[in-house]
């Protein structure tokens, strides 16, 4: 493990890269935080995990936000209406969870993101 | 339509819970191909449904448990709103259908990223609330 601020520099660093994902696709940027901080850094997952939701809860995508918005790039209508949702579906998800097989649902899922990466990959590209 | 999203981010939601994939690596495609949205509104929608604290509940049951690195925390999100910014303003210009192609190529990435995911993780609390931690 290094030294106590060098080891900051690099999370500030990797969080960094996080960002420039996060507002370069409109995401959260966790999906890259939580591996980043387990591989990197040795965090064990629960840690990487616990410590990638207290840097989310601040709303880290405010400038990323402010980005889209000023650029017109904002569906404000449709995403009022899908707030109340996500959070129902999030409670709803993580009881399932405790129910479901995760792992295998998991990767059912990383095969249809890696299809639909494909998928966009090509029609965008392929002419 | 209205009920349509409604349902959608229902769905959305559940899969987040589910599988603790981040809710705008579903949501941008979903209202890409669902909504027949432009790339960059799609992402910009993506970021405005992400700004409220979607994970706090999941947080307390880290929390709890003493699964926080609250400095390293605080350094992510400074690094990630600066960084954020820099995205977006590498996004903004770019031409709608590359950004898609580019968005195409970060959910492969993704994929292999969920895919790798060690299997001790799911056997604990984290299976559910945790995952929620991916943005």
């Amino acid at each position: 493990m290094v030294d106590g601020s060098a080891r900051d520099a690099g999370i500030f660093g990797a969080a960094c890269l996080c960002g420039i994902a996060s507002g370069l696709f409109g995401i959260g940027g966790g999906t890259l935080l939580v591996p980043f901080l387990a591989l990197l850094f040795a965090f064990g997952q629960h840690r990487a995990q616990g410590t990638s939701l207290i840097a989310l809860i601040p709303p880290t995508g405010a400038l990323a936000f402010y980005a889209y918005a000023k650029a017109g790039y904002v569906s404000w209508q449709v995403g009022l209406l899908l707030i109340p949702g996500v959070f129902a579906g999030g409670i709803l998800g993580g009881w399932l969870a405790k129910r479901l097989h995760p792992r295998r649902m998991q990767q059912v899922f990383a095969g249809l993101m890696f299809a639909l990466g494909m998928w966009q990959a090509i029609s965008a590209w392929a002419h | 339509m209205t009920l349509i999203v409604l349902l959608l981010g229902l769905a959305v939601g559940v899969l987040v819970g589910l599988l603790g994939i981040g809710g705008g690596v579903v949501l941008v495609p979903a209202l890409v191909y669902l909504l027949h949205m432009d790339q960059h509104l799609a992402q910009g929608t993506s970021l405005f449904i992400l700004l409220p604290p979607v994970g706090l509940g999941a947080l307390r049951q880290y929390w709890k448990q003493g699964q926080v690195d609250l400095r390293a925390g605080i350094l992510c999100a400074v690094g990630m709103l600066v960084g954020g910014y820099l995205g977006g303003m590498i996004a903004i210009p770019i031409a709608s259908r590359h950004l898609k192609g580019l968005f195409g190529c970060f959910l492969i990435l993704a994929a292999f990223l969920l895919w790798r995911k060690p299997q001790a993780e799911n056997q604990t609390m984290a299976s559910a609330a945790g995952d929620s931690a991916r943005g």
